[in-house]
């Protein structure tokens, strides 16, 4: 099936930032009919060769050879004319669109006199979409989608192009596992069909599900490249973060203090229904639910972002009313969002996005104090290893773990008593997500307790004191710490 | 996980790193931030060898005159832009704040019964601060409570304003003689002086947008608003999970504007020795312009004041300058709108040259 002749051949390709060397002379190659899986890091440089492949930046210098011809400045243009197709981590659909204009968003067939032809385009979007086996409505607008029709629909768009090379970067990290399984099943019938995937993941049991051959990047040099069947999980780590990881999950057990938040019949008009649990001191409560099983909307509904639930709160005993974020911060509550951009302001640098909770404490004309600022900030990058430690940068230009780290040392920097994590390991690699858990660890000895949610089912086993299950906006089951396994919870949650 | 040791020789290399690249940070910052203040030493050099008459004291003082009300505006401007919002009643705001006032040191009128005025200059002073305060205040209640955009909301409230204007004037300058049948027939010395007076050869015009500007400055950069502001305007969502009280932030920056626009308005009638409703007509215009010329993002959450300080003044010298040129008014339309297109088109291109 690999024949001697790569389709894709990457020679010395070199890109730097300001700051940052992105990618020091990588080889890569990818043969017809293949899945090359991409690992590494967060600011490996996996995304940074992804962007080159498909024309959206410029090489500093190295050559890029398609079935063994040089190809010369590439553009998106002419990476889609040679057949390199694209789906993007962050979404790119335009959201006040059908599905289907979507899909064919800057190729509409057109009929007649140069008038749109929509009836073909939604017979050929519904192809398309019947191709990938999944059933969205190609009239629905994409607004009106969960995250991972939006996925899908992405990679709708891109596969109405038939392209020989497709590149997918995190395509499962908003995806359910039978939603995951499908998009497995369909990389496996585009392989059958020739077609060669290059596929980021931070899954490492993705890895041998879905490739042939993996490429280990680490601070934009190469690794190496093995054949699946001799990369096991550890030497995958070890070559990912160049150090053995001895313990994935580094979970403290600490003794559980006394009750710190009450939630009582927590309601919120279809997606809660009368809600009640405690949250203990040095507790880590994990949340586990399918998606749209309500565990985003409960946070949110504590945090006082869903100003319409109704319910009872109680922070040590007292009664308290959450109308508004500013109020839960001053209860001493803190809240990870599932999405990072809603947790930072992009152009501002790193010490403001750390200190934006507690400045939401202090009255209009009050003065900033920004010498403290300074301190804490530099404190915080130190503690998190924040990188590049520089103050100045903007934090739009962090990579996705780093990003993570700055919204964490926000609400360490609030000295935050209850802390919600919801899904706080998307998106960030092996060593970022290992920090993460560190640090709860660290904040449960210190008597905080967390609320985490999360659909990876390991880590919230491994991790959570308790389980509490989700389904339809209600609790189903309750587990210690041992009692549940991946199927009981599984059982509970579907 | 590394060992602790390796781990703090590694951040400390980096900190120096970082350090160096503090050095070029500051160059950076110059390159990315100067782009306005290049093409305002570039027009005045050009404009210095083409005429005589440009760089002497007596025009200099002129144009800071001018450009101190354009300034004033665009300061409150800035506030508004950078919380993502836009204010396109300042110019109603400083006629409306600036006709009260002069209508009420020059005549006696009845509100409610109670005859009041002629009032004295502090009064009316005052009196002009908190009309545009309200006005402000008023914007950012119909945009946050009433919830509807920005845009829309000033568009309907500038026309409202005007026309309150024009009702509380009766269409007519204030003092006119007209109005001033039976009482004073003129504004008040100081206010005067405030429009187009001099301490030292410095115009108190310019001393005024000045200090202004320095409040705005120290507004965004020392105090909880001027972080939320930042905050608002580069991250709505993120704003307010961090806990931005997200509309009043706007209130505040708006009621700002409306502060900033009633004293441009009593400094604007000071210096035409005259208020009317419909002065400070192309104040709105002018006020974005400066903003964004000054490399403000008109989306919000990046930019500051001493940029649209710049771009005031790039505004003030041209039109200076076509008029010492002898370019007819309606040619000086023209090219004061392509100058603002230009300037923006090689702001854009330079940074990104820079960010990339």
């Amino acid at each position: 099936m690999i024949s001697d002749q790569p389709l894709l051949r990457v020679e010395q390709v070199d890109k730097a930032f300001p700051g940052v060397h992105a990618l020091d002379h990588v080889d890569f190659a990818l043969y017809e009919g293949e899945v090359h899986v991409l690992l590494g890091e967060n600011g490996a440089g996996k995304s940074t060769l992804m962007k080159i492949l498909s024309g959206t930046i410029a090489v500093d210098s190295g050559h890029i050879f398609i079935e063994g011809r040089e190809v010369g400045d590439l553009n998106p243009e002419r990476a889609a004319q040679l057949g390199i197709g694209m789906v993007y981590q962050d979404l790119s659909l335009v959201p006040s669109l059908s599905v289907a204009e979507n899909i064919f968003l800057g190729h509409l067939p057109k009929g007649h006199l140069g008038a749109v032809d929509w009836s073909e385009i939604y017979r050929r979007a519904a192809g398309s979409l019947e191709e990938l086996g999944v059933e969205i409505d190609p009239r629905a607008i994409v607004r009106h989608l969960n995250v991972a029709e939006q996925q899908l629909t992405e990679i709708a768009r891109v596969l109405a192009h038939h392209p020989r090379i497709l590149l997918l970067d995190e395509p499962t990290s908003a995806l359910s596992d039978s939603e995951r399984e499908r998009l497995f099943e369909i990389i496996g019938q585009l392989r059958a069909r020739g077609v060669s995937v290059v596929y980021i993941t931070h899954h490492l049991a993705e890895v041998a599900r879905v490739g042939q051959r993996v490429t280990v990047l680490r601070d934009g040099q190469l690794v190496g490249t093995l054949p699946v069947e001799e990369a096991d999980e550890d030497a995958l780590v070890r070559m990912m973060v160049g150090r053995r990881l001895t313990e994935q999950f580094p979970k403290h057990i600490s003794a559980l203090g006394e009750t710190i938040l009450k939630v009582e019949d927590l309601s919120l008009d279809g997606s809660l229904q009368g809600l009640s649990f405690e949250l203990h001191r040095s507790e880590i409560l994990g949340v586990f639910g399918l998606m749209g099983a309500g565990q985003t909307e409960l946070a949110r509904a504590i945090f006082g972002l869903e100003p319409r639930a109704l319910g009872r709160i109680f922070v040590e005993g007292k009664e308290v009313h959450i109308r508004h974020p500013v109020d839960a911060i001053a209860c001493g509550l803190g809240f990870l969002t599932r999405d990072r951009r809603e947790g930072l302001v992009p152009m501002l640098p790193i010490p403001p996005n750390i200190t934006l909770a507690e400045v939401s404490q202090i009255p209009l004309f009050g003065a900033l104090r920004l010498q403290r600022e300074t301190e804490t900030a530099s404190q915080y990058v130190r503690d998190l290893r924040i990188h590049p430690p520089a103050l100045d940068r903007l934090v739009i230009y962090l990579s996705g773990g780093n990003q993570q780290k700055v919204v964490l040392a926000r609400w360490l920097a609030s000295a935050s008593r209850i802390l919600i994590f919801d899904e706080p390991t998307r998106g960030i690699d092996v060593g970022a997500k290992a920090e993460v858990f560190t640090l709860m660890n660290d904040l449960t000895q210190r008597g905080v307790g967390i609320i985490m949610i999360s659909s990876e089912m390991p880590e919230i086993l491994a991790m959570a004191d308790r389980i509490l299950v989700m389904r339809g906006g209600r609790f189903t089951a309750e587990y210690q710490r041992g009692e549940a396994t991946q199927e009981l919870i599984l059982r509970s949650a579907s | 996980m590394a060992d602790k040791s390796s781990a703090s020789t590694e951040v400390s290399a980096v900190q120096s790193r970082a350090e160096a690249h503090g050095i070029s940070g500051t160059l950076r910052q110059l390159a990315l931030r100067g782009g306005p203040i290049i093409a305002l030493v570039l027009l005045s050099a050009y404009l210095a060898a083409a005429t005589p008459f440009f760089f002497t004291l007596s025009n200099l003082s002129n144009v800071a005159r001018q450009t101190a009300i354009t300034a004033t505006l665009a300061v409150g401007q800035t506030l508004v832009i950078l919380a993502a919002g836009i204010d396109l009643s300042v110019g109603a705001m400083a006629a409306i704040s600036a006709s009260v006032a002069a209508v009420l040191m020059t005549q006696r009128v009845e509100i409610l019964g109670i005859a009041i005025g002629p009032l004295p200059f502090g009064l009316g002073l005052i009196i002009a601060l908190a009309v545009g305060t309200l006005c402000g205040m008023l914007n950012g209640l119909i945009i946050t409570k009433g919830q509807i955009p920005d845009f829309i909301a000033t568009l309907g409230t500038l026309t409202i304003y005007r026309g309150i204007a024009l009702l509380v004037t009766g269409g007519l300058p204030v003092p006119s003689h007209l109005t001033a049948t039976e009482l004073k027939g003129y504004l008040p010395e100081p206010m005067i002086w405030l429009g187009a007076g001099d301490i030292y050869g410095i115009p108190v015009a310019g001393i005024i947008a000045l200090v202004v500007a320095l409040v705005g400055w120290a507004i965004l950069r020392y105090t909880g608003l001027g972080r939320a502001t930042f905050a608002v305007g580069g991250n709505r969502e993120a704003a307010r999970v961090a806990g931005i009280n997200i509309d009043r932030t706007k209130i505040a920056v708006y009621a700002l504007s409306g502060l900033m626009a009633g004293l441009g308005g009593f400094v604007l009638a000071g210096r035409l020795n005259s208020s009317n409703a419909l002065m400070a007509d192309d104040a709105n215009l002018n006020s974005i312009a400066a903003v964004v010329i000054g490399g403000t993002n008109l989306f919000g959450g990046e930019g500051g004041v001493a940029g649209s300080l710049i771009g005031a003044l790039i505004i003030g010298v041209l039109h200076n300058g076509l008029n010492l040129l002898n370019v007819s008014a309606f040619w000086q339309r023209v090219v004061q709108g392509l100058v603002i297109i230009l300037v923006v088109v090689f702001d854009q291109w330079r940074r990104r040259r820079f960010l990339r």
